[in-house]
């Protein structure tokens, strides 16, 4: 049997030595500290720092209350339409031959390549009062921007790429062997894209959802574009944060805030899960 | 232009000329042709420049298990995907039993499809993915739960696997998977069983037992079937009839019988079986191969250069004191079973040889170094145009 000295001594011949260890894991965590975890720590010191009382009061304000409920809004119309187009976009990549597909694949990275201001820019300049639909939206007594569904359309173009980015590479991997399978058993294109292809992909999806809902429930940029900041109507809570600060409302502003952050907290810790979830299955189904 | 050996056909009686490259005739020794089952007729097909099937007739008989053989890039798969109708062809017409199946889709051309690496659906159970073909038939058509659980109970009692079917394929070993896709394929009571080189994925010894048991399966069920694979062992133990591909081209078809004692293109003789390939000359009917006559069997051919092939049985190995045969020099020997394999060297152009010869009757001159005389009984020659353009200089404009 090996003594001691000599394993430790085969195991530093294979290791990078513990000083760098240490080095590296403390620069990678000391980084981690400093942007990550003490932010947050003090978003939640800052929102108790009057006591509970004042944060709970922060929290249950009408005005509080009112740009919950849009941003939930929002996010629940938003991320379903974009699963869907995602989902449309990556079977259609992925499974098919087509002309134009390279720009379909560019078009779909597009808004994270363009800054959110300007993407909602781009809507009030399309469908603002003096946008190119304005006379006919106006003529038609149809409010888009400074409105709901402007934030809608707004965080649609943001969030849009998740699903699909999250889908593309796994469907490809995944080739068309198993729908070929069900074509030549019988099968029709909607039964084997229920049956066959949804049920191949459905970590992923849900992995997909889960990126695209944290986005649409904290964007900013865009949605402050075309909102209007009218308090209780258009304000998303990111938004509503925002006014309050400037109102030096400090303890308001920190209390929604650390609404925000919880919902960080658990998309992080769902992710965690799927994550472990999902490579536990792609063990277990032997790939 | 280089002349492509495939294309040529021996030519006994008459001057080797270079014909124009043109579709070798399915050669087929049985006279009556019993009732079809696919028929097709020039099928062509081209992936951008690549060439996949070069117009190719090919006809299968009713309850026959078909193989395509060829390697990779001969276009057996081309042909089989076309045939179930994952891809479609540029050009030709494919008939069952009269009728015009390119018509169809794939949903509707009642083909079984087993599938290199199973495409069974993983989500599903055994039972579910042995189902699916009935569950996703039209309303109309569709069995009643009952039927489709009797069905399916039975068809995974055939394949031997009614115990597992509550498993899902993450949980089966590979040949497992294979039966369950093959059961899965039967289900819909499919009047054409295609399989996609079936045991490719599997390790020998569950390859050797599956292939055995695919062959049992057809014999009962008398389905026409046919399979693509690489691997010749497997083409000429299961099939009826072997069709060997190259570069999509058909090359021979006919039973494994056939195309093992008579090749039809050097190419099946150098596919099928194992070879030795020499260069050789004809000279008035007599085979000279690196300088040495080792026989008669060139009769009938024209004189010139030529190809000679010899099967590694085929030889008789003499000790090195005249007579007809080529010298050579034992390098290497090796048992393997019941055969002794020998490698040598020819003296004169320092060519490698193999050989086989029994082990029963051990020859004890049979040692490494040694100078034996190596001739040849039987010699399969194809006289080879390429050579006489090598020889005479740069290749004549066409």
């Amino acid at each position: 049997m090996q003594s001691a000295a000599s394993s430790a001594a085969l195991r530093n011949a294979i290791t990078e030595p513990a000083a760098v260890r240490w080095l590296v894991s403390l620069a990678g965590l000391g980084f981690l500290v400093l942007f990550l975890v003490m932010p947050l720590i003090a978003v939640f010191v800052e929102a108790l720092r009057q006591g509970i009382g004042p944060y709970l009061a922060a929290v249950v304000d009408p005005d509080a209350l009112a740009a919950v409920r849009l941003t939930l809004t929002v996010a629940a119309i938003a991320v379903p339409l974009n699963l869907i187009f995602g989902l449309a976009a990556a079977w259609a990549i992925s499974k098919f031959e087509f002309t134009g597909k390279s720009i379909l694949i560019t078009l779909i990275d597009l808004p994270f390549s363009v800054s959110p201001v300007v993407s909602g820019l781009v809507y009030v300049l399309l469908y603002g009062a003096h946008g190119w639909f304005g006379p006919w939206l106006k003529a038609h007594d149809i409010q888009l921007i400074f409105a709901v569904p402007g934030l809608v359309l707004a965080t649609m173009f943001v969030t849009f790429p998740f699903v699909a980015r999250e889908l593309i590479p796994l469907m490809q991997q995944q080739g068309t062997e198993d729908e070929e399978a069900a074509l030549v058993l019988g099968a029709g294109g909607w039964n084997t894209f229920l049956h066959v292809t949804l049920p191949n992909v459905k970590w992923g999806l849900l992995y997909g959802v889960l990126l695209c809902n944290a986005r649409a429930m904290g964007e900013f940029g865009a949605v402050s574009v075309v909102s209007g900041h009218i308090r209780g109507l258009t304000n998303t809570m990111p938004l509503h944060v925002e006014i309050l600060y400037n109102e030096y409302d400090f303890v308001g502003a920190f209390a929604v805030a650390s609404l925000l952050a919880l919902l960080a907290l658990v998309t992080l810790v769902s992710k965690s899960l799927l994550e472990w979830r999902f490579s536990r299955e792609l063990a277990a189904l032997g790939h | 232009m280089a002349y492509e050996l495939s294309n040529y056909r021996s030519n006994p009686g008459g001057v080797a000329v270079r014909e124009r490259p043109r579709r070798p005739p399915i050669i087929d020794i049985e006279e009556n042709k019993p009732a079809m089952a696919i028929e097709l007729t020039d099928i062509a097909k081209r992936f951008g420049s690549f060439t996949a099937l070069d117009h190719v007739d090919l006809y299968t008989r009713d309850g026959e298990f078909l193989a395509l053989l060829g390697p990779s890039g001969s276009g057996k798969t081309t042909l089989l995907r076309i045939i179930a109708g994952l891809e479609l062809a540029d050009s030709g017409t494919l008939q069952f039993k009269g009728q015009d199946l390119l018509r169809r889709s794939a949903r509707d051309r009642r083909i079984g499809l087993v599938f290199q690496h199973y495409a069974l659906f993983r989500h599903m159970t055994v039972f579910d993915n042995v189902a699916f073909g009935l569950r996703v038939k039209k309303r109309r058509e569709r069995p009643s739960k009952a039927a489709i659980e009797e069905r399916v109970s039975r068809l995974l009692r055939l394949v031997q696997l009614d115990r597992l079917a509550e498993r899902y394929p993450g949980q089966l070993s590979g040949g497992q998977r294979q039966r369950v896709a093959l059961a899965r394929a039967l289900a819909v009571e499919p009047e054409l069983l295609l399989l996609d080189e079936p045991f490719g994925a599997l390790d020998a010894k569950v390859r050797k037992e599956l292939r055995r048991w695919l062959r049992q399966l057809h014999d009962e069920m008398g389905l026409t079937s046919i399979f693509v694979t690489h691997d010749q062992e497997e083409a000429l133990e299961l099939a009826d009839r072997v069709v060997v591909m190259n570069e999509g081209r058909i090359e021979q078809v006919g039973t494994p019988t056939e195309v093992y004692d008579n090749p039809a293109t050097p190419f099946v003789y150098q596919f099928i079986g194992n070879s030795n390939r020499f260069e050789c000359q004809v000279i008035d009917g007599h085979i000279s191969i690196a300088g040495h006559v080792v026989g008669a069997s060139g009769e009938g051919l024209p004189n010139g250069p030529a190809l000679a092939f010899v099967r590694p049985h085929d030889f008789d190995i003499r000790s090195a004191k005249g007579g007809l045969g080529v010298p050579a020099v034992i390098r290497h020997l090796f048992a393997a079973g019941t055969l002794l394999r020998i490698e040598l060297q020819l003296a004169a152009t320092d060519e490698i040889v193999e050989v086989e010869v029994d082990r029963t009757h051990p020859n004890p001159d049979l040692l490494p170094g040694r100078p034996v005389m190596l001739s040849p009984r039987t010699v399969k020659v194809f006289p080879s145009p390429r050579l006489i353009t090598a020889q005479s200089g740069p290749p004549p404009e066409l």
